[in-house]
């Protein structure tokens, strides 16, 4: 082997590093770039406005962006609220023995077991068990199950963020526990909180199959009415009509697929400029 | 001279390591007392069980009573001695808000004051009382996170004194301070006693000579010795207390 | 007043802190539950090794075993694309790269995991597969091979962000000192920072795999779907993941396929659940420094 000198060394692992970089970044940026280039085409005021005709080979998906974004609140409405309070729980109340660490770490661990498990759990917890039978409803509860664990883990670190001298300095002043998470801990921690909840909201509109059992359906020809109802999702409507239905006109699938993409992509944005604003802005 | 806080039997552990061994001692109304001694000598440990802000480690636990003014602290609803026994940490803690929020901070938590025109009579007493309003009264909005340590351990007074404590305690306050922050600290302090009685942990055996009525001197988690400041200075009955003060350990 | 909001509030939160307790064990008991009742019928060993899925014949046969290669296959296949280049991709990011495009390669890798697992797999379908068939001239490109590229897009995020979180925790004093020892800074990289950072760079890696056994739809989109065990990677497979997505909504309810597909998802639970507790484990390593 060549022996080379450091300087030449260092150069050359350099430019090795950086062509790691552009492999790991260019082919995302070309499924990104396939499916804007096929799919904006397709993207028309009908598209986005319209229900599907012709067995799905032609009109809109308006039913399928209505139950993904009903689904999707309705997941955030549960899950926000129990998760940021389980969090506080967790880490300005519960005593620090054995049984908390416990829990803290299978919160952790769920956070990554997979979606498909979430949806035989709400398959068995929440349509059978519970009767609510495929709804809107079953799959808000399965992925606010699903993304419980994920809530809290990041409204804990917001929460942790916050300088435990904060708490303390105004503990002194005899203010009371809750006073002082609710006027100094969670206004510092909010940021990091609402940050970690508009990334939930990404993830779960792109999730296919905890709803695949739950909430999804293959097609309604209504726009749903209750959340009792059965609905049609963007995520599962794309695995239909790419997998299941043949000769579908190419620039509805990937008309289908920009839709979705750009309200996941949009919400990551938002949330990771936000991230560096407040980062940037943070006071102490 | 009247005992505003009366120690009895005072013992506190970390896990079952002694810290405090059996420790009586009384605060006099409008004193200064300092506590000085060598690391680990309890002093710290003494200081924050006076307003149980120790409460919150699992680790520590304690024995023995404490009475502000007659009433056992440990029976006392804790916020209610807080409110009595104010804090002022070693480095300046002042919360991320503005100088006039941070003033204003307590009071309005601790539901003492509704209307806006009380508010500000407050935060200029508070301040002056503090020897900091003429520094900042032009800019009461701007972030307490940017003006200076020394002016920043100040506001950290001045949040205390709007609750009107009775007793304020002091933790090593000038430890991250320069001389001259250290000087208007110190001032601010003699001026305080008038209206409140004040203990004071300090590692500088200087400071405690400067501006404390009394001093008491810790030793592993005894005392060890109190006395007037001057005459402990001057004439100290214990060889350890002299080989401290003279700076031969610690 | 004050006393009465402050002590209902803190009740509510009390709730849900327990709530999220009763979660969590809900979980772990549900899934133990029909796992169990699964193989209290059909012996845990024949279900893990046996060769045959004939869920709904006569004579069913259990057998998951060629499901558990295909998730092997394709996740080691993910795993070598994704690791050596994760891992200098977050090299390159803390420790090369200037300054001002740091942070927008970090959002933009971070902005990478937000892509839904569905639009990869349809993506793959439409590109690689085709592609794949062509270039090795196989009959179908719906192969073990083409789901292991898709999933390391999927996994390279995870591996990267957590890397580079462990690379920037290395503490400057380190770096300096090889520095200040006439190291270059590549020697330095290599030596300190690599090295330094390695609990956390495996715990990176762990949730990268995680990440990718729990990978559902593009599997199933693009790996083919065949219940054979494969003889290699570039021969159609199915994951156990793709089995219950797949299977799921063809069962009867409380029959023997539908609890078969539980003790499936009990098996893939405890696996990513051993994967990320090991990977905490490094992580709470790396902090400890």
């Amino acid at each position: 082997m060549i022996k080379l000198s450091p300087k030449l060394s260092q150069r050359l692992s350099y430019t090795i590093l950086f062509l790691a970089t552009l492999l790991a970044i260019i082919p995302v940026s070309a499924i990104i770039f396939t499916i804007i280039k096929n799919g904006a085409s397709a993207i028309t005021w009908e598209f986005l406005t319209a229900m599907p005709k012709n067995g799905m080979h032609g009109g809109g998906i308006l039913p399928a962006i209505l139950g993904t974004l009903s689904i999707v609140t309705c997941t955030i409405v549960i899950t926000l609220p129990i998760g940021v309070c389980a969090a506080i729980y967790l880490n300005e109340y519960a005593k620090d023995n054995l049984l908390t660490r416990i829990i803290k770490l299978a919160i952790i661990n769920l956070a990554g077991v997979p979606s498909v498990v979430y949806g035989l759990f709400g398959l068995g917890i929440f349509v059978m068990f519970l009767k609510l039978d495929v709804s809107i409803i079953a799959g808000a509860l399965t992925l606010s199950i699903m993304e419980l664990p994920v809530i809290i883990t990041t409204s804990r670190s917001a929460l942790n963020s916050v300088p435990y001298s904060f708490r303390e300095a105004s503990l002194s002043l005899g203010v009371s526990r809750w006073q002082t998470i609710r006027y100094i801990v969670l206004p510092n921690a909010l940021p990091g909180i609402l940050t970690g909840a508009i990334l939930s909201i990404s993830r779960i509109s792109g999730e296919t199959a905890p709803v695949l059992f739950t909430a999804a359906a293959f097609s309604v020809p209504h726009l749903p009415h209750s959340i009792f109802d059965q609905v049609m999702v963007l995520p599962y409507h794309l695995y239909i009509i790419s997998t299941q239905i043949p000769n579908m006109p190419k620039n509805i699938i990937f008309g289908t697929a920009l839709v979705l993409l750009m309200m996941v992509l949009t919400m990551s944005f938002i949330a990771i400029v936000a991230r560096i604003y407040f980062r940037k802005r943070r006071k102490w | 001279m009247v005992d505003k806080i009366k120690v009895e039997n005072l013992s506190c552990y970390y896990d079952k390591k002694c810290a405090l061994e059996s420790l009586n001692i009384s605060i006099v109304q409008n004193e200064i007392l300092s506590i000085i001694g060598p690391a680990n000598s309890g002093k710290t440990t003494f200081l924050r069980t006076l307003n149980r802000m120790n409460d919150f480690d699992k680790t520590y636990s304690r024995k023995g009573k404490v009475y502000l003014v007659g009433d056992n602290i440990f029976d006392m609803n804790m916020e209610n001695l807080r409110k009595r026994v104010g804090m002022l940490f070693a480095m300046p803690i002042p919360l991320p808000m503005s100088i006039y929020e941070n003033v204003v901070y307590a009071p309005k938590r601790l539901g003492l004051i509704s209307k806006k025109s009380e508010l500000e009579t407050i935060v200029e007493q508070a301040l002056k009382d503090a020897s900091l309003w003429d520094e900042v009264k032009d800019r009461l909005d701007s972030s307490a996170m940017k003006i200076s340590g020394g002016q920043q351990q100040r506001l950290c007074i001045a949040r205390i004194l709007a609750i009107n404590p009775e007793v304020i305690l002091f933790d090593e306050p000038c430890s991250g301070l320069d001389p001259i922050s250290t000087a208007k600290v110190e001032e601010s302090m003699i001026e305080l006693k008038r209206k409140y009685t004040i203990v004071l942990v300090t590692n500088n055996v200087k400071q405690a000579s400067r501006v404390s009525d009394r001093t008491a001197f810790f030793l592993m988690g005894k005392l060890v010795e109190i006395d007037k400041t001057d005459r402990l200075f001057v004439s100290p009955k214990e060889k350890q207390t002299e080989d401290y003060i003279t700076g031969r350990f610690g | 007043m004050r006393k009465i909001i402050d002590t209902t509030i803190e009740t509510i939160i009390f709730i849900c802190g327990i709530l999220s307790i009763i979660f969590v064990v809900l979980i772990f008991g549900f899934l133990f539950k029909e796992g169990f009742a699964f193989f209290k019928s059909f012996g845990i060993i024949e279900f893990i090794t046996g060769r045959f899925w004939y869920p709904t014949s006569n004579t069913p046969s259990f057998g998951i075993f060629p499901f558990i290669i295909g998730s092997i296959l394709v996740t080691v296949g993910a795993c070598i694309i994704a690791v050596p280049i994760g891992v200098m991709t977050a090299l390159y990011i803390s420790e090369v790269a200037p300054k001002g495009i740091r942070d927008v390669l970090k959002s933009a890798v971070e902005l990478m995991t937000a892509i839904p697992s569905v639009v990869v797999g349809f993506v793959g379908m439409v590109t690689l597969v085709p592609f794949i068939r062509t270039l090795f001239n196989i009959p179908t490109g719906l192969t073990a091979f083409s789901g292991s590229i898709m999933l390391a897009f999927m996994a390279m995020p995870t591996i990267v962000t957590i890397s580079e979180d462990a690379m920037r925790s290395v503490p400057w004093q380190y770096k300096e000192g090889a520095l200040a020892l006439g190291a270059t800074k590549w020697q330095t990289i290599r030596r300190i920072v690599l090295k330094a950072a390695m609990p956390g760079v495996i715990a990176a890696i762990m949730l990268g795999v995680g990440r990718v056994i729990g990978e559902t739809m593009t599997v199933m989109m693009i790996t083919g779907n065949s219940a054979r065990i494969p003889l290699s990677i570039f021969e159609p497979v199915r994951t156990m993941t793709a089995v219950v997505a797949a299977e799921m909504g063809e069962t009867v309810r409380g029959g023997m396929h539908y609890k078969s597909l539980f003790a499936i998802a009990l098996v893939l639970f405890l696996i990513t659940f051993i994967i990320n507790f090991i990977a905490d484990l490094f992580l709470g390593k790396n902090k400890n420094k």
